[in-house]
């Protein structure tokens, strides 16, 4: 729900309108700038423009995500960031955020960082281990919100894992809600305690 | 007998074919708009109780943009019919992270046909406008709006140059038309307040840590002696608040606007109303 921040913040700005536009071409947003993908996982700030591709996955847009979901069995995971809890919170101010993605989604906060610890990334592994009950030909979708290296990232970690079937939806969540429900969705409680841990990314 | 029998038979599949389809997808829809009904009902129920929130008649019509071009800045108006029987005005963004985006209450010198502000939309959302009456109903309009990221946009600038100026106010009165000379008109005024409005929600782009909340927490606008509003406020106010509302023209003396934050600022100040052509 909250988005992870932009390298420039004018550019942000601008970016919010052009992102409106795209997205009603339900098309991954496309970078004015030709962005290579980099070698390994990116660690800069999670929100700019990304590449257009992701060497072992596939890069899908709405119509291909309703499709894959159409045809069952797929995982989803979501890794937007969760909105910051108010230091203090004034009494009787009501307080209540809510998350909504792509229905059916799995929510794992953080697990877009590109600098996970060695604890943590393991933690994930094992995570997305159990949700694929260990077949690595399962397709899975990774997405947050459009310009999103979170996204990116976990799709990346997924192919280095040997997963085979693994997507990539740029569009994210606002792109995936200009023409489908979204639902609501807390953060997956198993990969919350795993990075509590383990100290957080 | 038998042909119409199959033809029947046929159509008859069709048909429930065609329900079926049109039944699922009305399911999904319909989880959607279940979902949406009851975190309503949850907020409703944190905000007014066991109170009951009328549908029926509604006394406020919301205006604005299907799809907003800025979610940070959604303009939204509200028009108040029957206005002489509205006390209060709730507006709630349901899926904002702190959904009571402002809580009005009239005073005698308002003229509460028409309200308009500008605010921020976190994501595809219902919004509320519940309207209480002088005899203590509460009567809601909703409105779905098409809007993404508003409360964790950042502004565009530096944090120090985004409380430049923080609490200068300016009020505009509308001009009155030429030859208009009726003086039981209400005078329309725009309140216009220098404040970021800090969301908590916005990331420094170069700390790379959130801003913490700084928000206008409290409007109060009077003419003379008498009240024309108070606005308790919250972060779904957009940046730099500019507030379009009406006096009656009755009233004597400077408009006085005193506004809070929640970080214990304070600003105050008056302003002469022009003299009615009249």
């Amino acid at each position: 729900m909250c988005r992870p921040p932009v390298t420039d913040a004018l550019r942000r700005r601008a970016g919010l309108v052009l992102v409106a536009t795209l997205l009603g071409a339900a098309a991954p947003a496309d970078s004015p700038v030709a962005v290579p993908e980099p070698a390994g996982y990116w660690d800069g700030a999670l929100q700019g423009y990304t590449p257009k591709t992701l060497a072992g996955a596939t890069v899908i847009d709405a119509e291909a995500l309703e499709a894959l979901i159409g045809a069952g069995n797929t995982l989803l995971i979501d890794v937007s960031e969760s909105d910051p809890t108010p230091r203090d919170l004034a009494p009787g101010r009501l307080w209540r955020p809510i998350h909504r993605a792509i229905p059916d989604s799995i929510w794992l906060p953080g697990a877009g960082s590109g600098t996970l610890s060695a604890q943590d990334a393991a933690a994930l592994a094992e995570r997305i281990e159990t949700l694929t009950q260990g077949d690595r030909t399962r397709p899975v979708v990774t997405y947050c919100h459009p310009d999103c290296w979170g996204s990116w990232n976990l799709g990346k970690r997924l192919v280095t894992l040997g997963y085979r079937s693994v997507h990539w939806f740029p569009a994210g969540i606002e792109g995936w809600q200009e023409k489908h429900d979204t639902g609501a969705i807390r953060p997956d409680a198993a990969w919350t305690r795993a990075l509590k841990t383990g100290g957080g990314p | 007998m038998r042909m119409s029998h199959r033809a029947f038979a046929a159509l008859a599949g069709l048909l429930l074919t065609g329900l079926a389809a049109s039944g699922a997808a009305r399911a999904a829809a319909g989880d959607d708009v279940a979902e949406r009904e009851a975190r309503w009902k949850d907020l409703r129920q944190s905000l007014f109780g066991d109170r009951a929130v009328e549908t029926a008649k509604p006394l406020v019509r919301m205006d604005l943009p299907d799809r907003a071009n800025d979610a940070a800045l959604v303009p939204l108006t509200m028009t108040m019919t029957d206005k002489d029987r509205i006390k209060g005005l709730y507006l709630v963004i349901d899926d904002n992270p702190a959904p009571l985006a402002a809580h009005f209450t009239f005073g005698p010198a308002a003229d509460p046909e028409e309200l308009k502000l500008r605010i921020r939309v976190n994501t595809y959302s219902n919004i509320h406008a519940v309207a209480e009456t002088q005899d203590g109903a509460l009567i809601q309009t909703t409105q779905f709006v098409k809007a993404s990221g508003g409360c964790s946009a950042p502004m565009g600038m530096t944090d120090d140059e985004a409380m430049k100026g923080m609490g200068d106010m300016r009020l505009k009165f509308a001009a009155p038309a030429s030859g208009a000379t009726d003086s039981g008109k209400p005078i329309a005024a725009t309140l216009m307040i220098r404040h970021p409005n800090f969301t908590g929600l916005q990331m420094n782009q170069v700390s790379r840590e959130y801003t913490p909340a700084r928000y206008i927490n409290r409007i109060s606008v009077t003419y003379g002696t008498q009240n024309v509003f108070v606005m308790e406020g919250d972060i779904s106010i957009s940046a730099n608040p500019v507030i379009n509302f009406a006096l009656r023209p009755a009233g004597k003396g400077p408009v006085t606007v005193v506004t809070q934050d929640n970080q214990g600022g304070r600003w105050e100040r008056s302003f002469d109303v022009p003299a009615a052509s009249h």
